[in-house]
C-alpha cells in the first residue's frame, strides 16, 4: 500500500506514472490528484502569481500531460506511463491537433434534472418514469454528496443502502455522468440544456427544467489558506470514501461544522484535531503546521475546511432567477411551486442547507408539482407537510478579522486575488460589488465565483456595514462550467 | 470616488457617467467650465463597463480617420499623465481575397493622408506580429502599428478622478427624470435626487439617448438604437501571446485580443435587437468559438470563462450624433457611437467643448451632425468593428 492508502486496490491495475521524471505507484483509472496523494505528494501546479498549489482546494490544475499543456490535473485519470509535468496556470499548448470535432447529439425530454444528489434523484423517483427525463451530472457517480458519506444519514440511515434505492432509475430515464450542464436558455417554446461530456457538446431540449444543483463548500479565510495540503470538505471525503485514501497521516478539522468531518474521520481512524479558530497554516510551500488564534501551533499534514456550505447560486441567476439572503446565506426566491420563473424549478441544497433526506423530499416534491403540470395525479402537499420537520441549518455569519490578518497571504480567490487586494478597494469607499469585481478580478476566475464572491460580500459588508441582502451580487453568466473552445466550435 | 449630492445649480449638465460624459466633462472642467455630470448608476458603468478595449485610426473616410488621429494623441497623452495603460500594440486587418485587399488599400490610402502610417503587410509578416495566427487563407493584413488598447474601467476612473480636480462634479446614483423647460429654454432638469438648475445640457447616454431626447421633447428624427453586441474571455495565458487587436471580416466580423490580466476577449458581428436585453446567448457561444478557432487554432483548447452581453447604440450609419440641437436653447448630443465610442471618446470631448466654449472645432464635426438623418444624408458605413 502507498502511504497514505486507506484500502488495498486491485493489483491487477497497478501502473506507473511519472512527475517530473520520478515514478509513482498508481491505479488504472484512478484521478490524477488521489494518486499523487497516495503517494504524499500535494503540490501540483504553481498559480499566475508563483505560489504552490494542489488540487484540494480552489484554483484550477493545469499540468503538462505527456508533453501536452494546459490538461485539467483535476479530471485527469491515469494511465500507465503516463508523464505528468508541473506548469504554471498561464502555460498553455500553442500546437493544436484540429479535428472537426464529435458531432453534437440532441434529445428532447419532457424535464431536464440537473444534479443527480438526493434532490435530483427524488425528481426522478416522484415521476417514477410517467416523464421522459435527463438526469444530468458533473460527477462521475449518482448520488451527490450522500455519496461522499460513509456513516449513517438522518432520515435514510447507511448511506450507501439509501443510494442502491435510490439510484435505481426508471427505464426512460437518460443518465448524462461526467456531464457539466452550460446553463440554461429560454427558446420560447422550450428551454435549452447545453452540456458537455468528454469534449462532446450534448444539446438537451426540455419543456421543464429542475436545478438540483446542489451547494458549494465555504472557503475559509486565513493565511496561507490556498496550500497544498488544505482540503475542501468536499474533496476530502471524496479522496476518503471515493478512493480510499487519507488526507494525510495527521490532519486538521477547522471551522463551524467538523462533526461531519470527524465522524468520517473516526471511521478510518485517521488521526486528526480539531481547531475551531485557524489563523495560519505554514510550511515549506504545504502544510506542516496550523496556528490557531490563540497561538496554538498543531502539526498536521492537511487541513480541512469544515465551515459548512452555501446553495450554488450561478445556475440559479443564470436561469433568471432572483436572490434573498437568509439564514446565514444566499438562496433563490421561490414561488409557491418552488419555481424561480414559469419552468424551471429549484430542489434539494441549492435552496437551502438542510440534510440529504430533507433534499430527497424536497426533490420529490418537485417532481410532484411536476407531474400536476403535465396532468398526473400527484400529492405535492405530503411532501411538503413532511419538509416543514426539517428547517433549513442556519450558517453563523463569519467575522472576517480583517485588521489582524495577514491580507498578502490570504486568498480570497484560487486565481491569485488576495484578500488584501479586495479589501484595499473596499478600504478606499467602493462598495459595489460589480466595481470591485473589475478592480480586483474577484468573480472572474475559473470558479466564475463560485468559491469567493461570497466572501467578497461579506468582507464589503462587514467593512461598508451595508447589510448582506442589500449588496447587489453579480449574477452569472455562461457558461456556467467553463468548457474549451473547441467544444462549442463545431458547425453541424 | 465620492457620491456627491446634487448640486443646487450647475452651467453645464452631462446626462450619462460612461467614458464619453466624463471625457467631455474633463475637458470642460479643464477649461474652466462649471460641469456636473448625472449618472443613474456608477460611473462607467454601462457599455463602458462591457466595452472590448480597442483603439484604432483604422477607418474608411476622412473625419473618422481624423478624429481618431486626434483621439490616439489625446490617449498617449492622457494614459502618461494621469497613468493609466494603453498600449499602442496595433490593429491587424487579416484580409483573405482581392477585393478585400482593394478595399484596404483606398482605406489605407486615405489614412495614410492624414498621417496614420498604416501599411499592407504579407501573411509572414503578420504571423510575426501574432505568432499563433493561421495564415493558411490570408493573403494580406492592413497593419497599424500606432493602434492599441486600453482598459475601459480603468481609464474612465482616472478621467473621472482628474475630472474632479479640475472642479467638475459627477453625481453618481441618480437618474434624470424630466426637463425643465420655458419658452424653448432649458432651466433645470429633474432627478431621483432632486432638481438641478442648469442651462446647457449634453445628452451623453449613448444606447439610452432617444429617451433623454424624448424627455427633451426633441422633434428631430436622430434614430439611435440599443443592439445587443456580445463578448467572450477564455482562461488567461501567457502575457504577449496576442498583442494586437486582431480583426477578420471573413470570419464572423471577429475581433480578438489579449487582456492585461492575459484572458483572449473579443467578440463577433452577431448583433440581437433593437433591444435593451442583455442576457448572453448560447448561439453567440457558438458562433464565437467557430469564428475564433479558425482565426487562431490554439484557442480550441482553452477554456472559456464567461460571456457577457452590452449595447451597441447604433445609427442608420453607424457614426455618431455630436453637436447642437437648434430648437431647444443650449441642448447637445453625443450619442449613438454604434460599437466604437471608446475609443473616440478623448476626441469627441475636445469637440464637443470647443463647440461650446468657443462655436466651433478644427475637427470634422459636420461628419456627425446630429440632422443629417432627418435630410436623408447618411454618411458612407463606418467601419463597425472593435
Amino acid at each position: 500500500m502507498r502511504p497514505l492508502d486507506l484500502t488495498e486496490k486491485d493489483p491487477s491495475k497497478k501502473v506507473t506514472i511519472y512527475l517530473d521524471g520520478k515514478p509513482y505507484e498508481a491505479y488504472e483509472g484512478e484521478k490524477f490528484p488521489v494518486a499523487m496523494l497516495a503517494n504524499g505528494v500535494y503540490w501540483l501546479t504553481t498559480s499566475s502569481e508563483g505560489r504552490h498549489r494542489g488540487a484540494f482546494t480552489f484554483g484550477p490544475v493545469p499540468v503538462t500531460v505527456n508533453g501536452v499543456k494546459n490538461i485539467n490535473g483535476r479530471k485527469l485519470k491515469v494511465t500507465d506511463g503516463m508523464r505528468i509535468e508541473r506548469q504554471t496556470y498561464t502555460d498553455f499548448q500553442e500546437q493544436v491537433e484540429i479535428d472537426e470535432g464529435k458531432p453534437v447529439l440532441q434529445y428532447v425530454v419532457d424535464v431536464a434534472v440537473i444534479g443527480a444528489g438526493p434532490a435530483g434523484l427524488g425528481v426522478i423517483k416522484e415521476i417514477g418514469g410517467r416523464l421522459t427525463t435527463a438526469l444530468i451530472e458533473e460527477k462521475g457517480w449518482l448520488g451527490g454528496d450522500l455519496k461522499l458519506k460513509g456513516v449513517k444519514q438522518e432520515g435514510f440511515g447507511d448511506p450507501k443502502e439509501a443510494l442502491e434505492e435510490l439510484t435505481e432509475l426508471p427505464e426512460n430515464t437518460r443518465v448524462f455522468l461526467g456531464t457539466a450542464a452550460l446553463g440554461v436558455f429560454d427558446k420560447g417554446e422550450y428551454f435549452l440544456v447545453p452540456a458537455v461530456r468528454d469534449d462532446q457538446l450534448i444539446e438537451i431540449m426540455a419543456k421543464r427544467v429542475v436545478l438540483a444543483t446542489g451547494a458549494v463548500d465555504s472557503i475559509m479565510l486565513f493565511e496561507n489558506n490556498d496550500y497544498p495540503g488544505v482540503f475542501r470538505r468536499a474533496d476530502a471525503l471524496e479522496v476518503i470514501n471515493v478512493w480510499g485514501v487519507a488526507p494525510g497521516k495527521k490532519v486538521a478539522v477547522v471551522g463551524a461544522f467538523p462533526e461531519e468531518i470527524t465522524a468520517e474521520l473516526d471511521r478510518w481512524g485517521i488521526e486528526y484535531v480539531v481547531v475551531p479558530n485557524p489563523k495560519r497554516v505554514e510550511g515549506d510551500d504545504r502544510v506542516e503546521r496550523l496556528i490557531d488564534w490563540n497561538g496554538n501551533s498543531y502539526e498536521v499534514d492537511a487541513v480541512i475546511m469544515a465551515d459548512g456550505r452555501i446553495p450554488d447560486i450561478n445556475p440559479v441567476t443564470q436561469a433568471g432567477g432572483k436572490l434573498r439572503f437568509k439564514r446565514g446565506y444566499y438562496m433563490p426566491v421561490l414561488n409557491s411551486q418552488h419555481r424561480i420563473r414559469d419552468g424551471i424549478y429549484v430542489a434539494g441544497s441549492a435552496v437551502s442547507i438542510k440534510p440529504h433526506y430533507a433534499n430527497y423530499l424536497e426533490g420529490r416534491l418537485v417532481g410532484a408539482y411536476l407531474l400536476q403540470e403535465f396532468g398526473f395525479e400527484a400529492e405535492p402537499c405530503v411532501y411538503e407537510e413532511k419538509l416543514k420537520e426539517y428547517e433549513p441549518i442556519a450558517r453563523p455569519l463569519p467575522r472576517l478579522p480583517l485588521d489582524e490578518l495577514s491580507g498578502e497571504d490570504v486568498q480570497i480567490c484560487g486565481c491569485g486575488v488576495t484578500l488584501k487586494k479586495v479589501d484595499d478597494v473596499v478600504k478606499s469607499g467602493i462598495t459595489d460589488l460589480q466595481i470591485i469585481k473589475r478592480l480586483t478580478h474577484l468573480a472572474m476566475g475559473f470558479c466564475q465565483g463560485r468559491y469567493c464572491l461570497f466572501n467578497g460580500a461579506l468582507l464589503t459588508s462587514q467593512r461598508s456595514g451595508t447589510p448582506m441582502d442589500r449588496l447587489d451580487i453579480p449574477v452569472a453568466r455562461p457558461p456556467i462550467k467553463n468548457v474549451k473552445m473547441k467544444v462549442v466550435a463545431g458547425r453541424d | 470616488m465620492p457620491t456627491r449630492e446634487l448640486p443646487e445649480k450647475s452651467e453645464i449638465t452631462i446626462i450619462g457617467g460612461g467614458i464619453v460624459g466624463v471625457t467631455i466633462a474633463h475637458e470642460l472642467a479643464k477649461r474652466g467650465e462649471e460641469v456636473t455630470v448625472i449618472e443613474k448608476r456608477f460611473i462607467g458603468s454601462g457599455s463602458t463597463f462591457r466595452c472590448g478595449t480597442g483603439i484604432r485610426q483604422q477607418f474608411n473616410d476622412e473625419a473618422n480617420v481624423q478624429v481618431m488621429k486626434r483621439s490616439v494623441e489625446l490617449w498617449k497623452r492622457y494614459s502618461e499623465e494621469y497613468g493609466f495603460p494603453f498600449e499602442q500594440t496595433g490593429y491587424l486587418f487579416l484580409l483573405y481575397d482581392d477585393e478585400e485587399v482593394e478595399t484596404f488599400k483606398r482605406n489605407i490610402a486615405i489614412q495614410n493622408r492624414f498621417g496614420v502610417p498604416t501599411r499592407l503587410i504579407t501573411p509572414e509578416e503578420a504571423k510575426e506580429i501574432v505568432p499563433l495566427l493561421d495564415i493558411s487563407e490570408v493573403i494580406a493584413a492592413s497593419w497599424n502599428p500606432t493602434d492599441g488598447k486600453a482598459d475601459p474601467f480603468h481609464s474612465t476612473t482616472k478621467f473621472a478622478l482628474h475630472a474632479e480636480e479640475f472642479g467638475a462634479r459627477l453625481v453618481e446614483y441618480t437618474e434624470v427624470k424630466d426637463f425643465i423647460i420655458k419658452n424653448g429654454e432649458i432651466k433645470g432638469l429633474k432627478t431621483t435626487r432632486g432638481t438641478i438648475k442648469t442651462g446647457i445640457v449634453i445628452n451623453a447616454t449613448n444606447a439610452w439617448a432617444k429617451l433623454i431626447n424624448a424627455m427633451a421633447g426633441i422633434g428631430v428624427k436622430i434614430p439611435i438604437e440599443p443592439y445587443k453586441h456580445q463578448a467572450v474571455i477564455t482562461q488567461p495565458i501567457k502575457k504577449g501571446s496576442i498583442k494586437p487587436m486582431v480583426i477578420s471580416f471573413k470570419y464572423g466580423h471577429a475581433y480578438l485580443t489579449q487582456t492585461a490580466h492575459g484572458g483572449v476577449v473579443g467578440g463577433v458581428g452577431y448583433e440581437l435587437g433593437p433591444t435593451y436585453d442583455l442576457n448572453p446567448t448560447y448561439e453567440f457561444l457558438r458562433e464565437v468559438s467557430y469564428y475564433f478557432t479558425k482565426i487562431i487554432p490554439a484557442l480550441r483548447e482553452l477554456l472559456i470563462l464567461r460571456t457577457w452581453a452590452g449595447y451597441y447604440a447604433k445609427t442608420p450609419d453607424s457614426n455618431p450624433a455630436i453637436g447642437k440641437i437648434e430648437e431647444l436653447s443650449d441642448y447637445y448630443i453625443a450619442a449613438g457611437f454604434s460599437g466604437h465610442g471608446f475609443m473616440m471618446a478623448p476626441a469627441v470631448a475636445e469637440m464637443v467643448a470647443d463647440i461650446i466654449t468657443k462655436g466651433k472645432t478644427d475637427l470634422p464635426v459636420e461628419w456627425y451632425d446630429p440632422y443629417r438623418f432627418e435630410r436623408g444624408e447618411l454618411r458612407g458605413q463606418a467601419l463597425q468593428m472593435g
